[in-house]
């Protein structure tokens, strides 16, 4: 039965992986592209935490996988507003998509 | 089919992602687009090493994924704060 | 012995706790030398740095403790929303109609810590990015916006996260 739950796990981390990337090569600016990479990034590799937790069970390798988790959580964030703000304070103009609704 | 075999099949598909997100680093048109490159090859080699922890059952590429992710972490803050302006990111 | 200085050791002893609290879930080992070493080490960076960790003005706080079981509820609905709007946004990369927009709004927590959790709340969620955050004014960057008036966009966005780290942050 774990096997299975394990499996969902890593084919939702895989789709999400090859779906952020396919975000990140097709998107128009630096913006778009960061919100592509987020999601490959954030919710990608946290399924796949989650499939080797639920792997190895409750031991040692669980608990360390536990606090790479914790501090992932709020690096990822981090990191991704780091790049945003530097964006931003280089003053890169936005995308906007023709004749969208004002 | 065991999970040792598909966590080996989604380590080659982390390891070829990373690759191609390589295409991002060397012909991004600005160099946020080459940070952006470089922080989602980081994200995927932390997958790839706490995969390979997982399937291995060893405690050892924990230590190592931990460490990668703060020097990750450290190395984007440094790019972004010497390359970009000079009162950006006071 | 008046008040800074009691709180400044206050202050030094939380950081060391913290610390040997990492220290031993990392080295993993009752190992008396090692705890020893732990023990000085984590004294030594808390003399350091005591004043990056815990700011001098949280003396004004009512608490240092917080609810901790709102925020292990937080932690868990920030995963569902994670999960939930990256269908989102995977839906946009495939159909590749996106509409982005950078959108301002105020929030209403008070506190520096809860507004710090907000924004990297935002920032994790996929769809929208945080650019910029000053006082309690927030600049975000939005893939696809459904409108681009301030109060509307921020009840989209914030939602019931800022309703809930009220709730944490009393």
């Amino acid at each position: 039965m774990t096997e299975w739950i394990v499996f969902a796990f890593l084919i939702l981390g895989a789709v999400f992986n090859l779906m952020g990337l396919l975000g990140v090569l097709i998107f128009p600016d630096p913006y778009t592209r960061l919100q592509a990479s987020s999601t490959c990034s954030t919710t990608s590799v946290m399924s796949v935490f989650i499939a080797a937790m639920i792997d190895s069970g409750i031991s040692a390798v669980t608990g360390k996988i536990l606090v790479i988790t914790l501090f992932f959580f709020i690096s990822s964030p981090v990191s991704a507003h780091i790049i945003a703000l530097y964006a931003w304070k280089n003053e890169i103009i936005p995308w906007r998509r023709k004749g969208g609704q004002e | 089919m065991n999970t040792q075999a598909a966590f080996s099949v989604i380590i080659y598909l982390f390891i070829g992602s990373g690759v191609i997100s390589l295409y991002r680093v060397l012909s991004g048109p600005t160099a946020a687009d080459r940070l952006i490159g470089l922080n989602i090859i980081s994200a995927q080699i932390l997958a790839v090493l706490v995969l390979f922890a997982a399937m291995e059952n060893m405690h050892v590429y924990l230590d190592v994924a931990l460490v990668y992710d703060i020097f990750g972490f450290v190395g984007i803050l440094a790019i972004a704060r010497y390359t970009g302006k000079k009162e950006a990111l006071k | 012995m008046n008040l800074a200085v009691k709180w400044k050791i206050t202050r030094i002893m939380l950081t060391s706790v913290y610390l040997f609290a990492g220290w031993m879930l990392f080295t993993g080992s009752l190992n008396p030398f090692s705890m020893v070493m732990g023990l000085f080490f984590s004294i030594l960076t808390a003399l350091l740095t005591y004043s990056l960790f815990i700011d001098e003005k949280e003396a004004e706080r009512r608490g240092l403790v917080f609810n901790i079981h709102i925020l292990v509820f937080y932690l868990l609905f920030l995963l569902f929303k994670m999960y939930a709007s990256s269908f989102a946004v995977l839906y946009n990369v495939i159909r590749g109609n996106i509409n982005p927009r950078v959108v301002h709004f105020r929030t209403r927590l008070k506190s520096d810590i809860a507004r710090v959790i907000l924004t990297n709340s935002i920032t994790l969620t996929p769809g929208t990015i945080t650019l910029s955050l000053d006082d309690d004014h927030l600049i975000v960057h939005w893939l696809e916006a459904k409108t681009t008036h301030s109060r509307y966009a921020g009840e989209l966005i914030k939602g019931k996260m800022e309703k809930i780290l009220k709730r944490i942050f009393v």
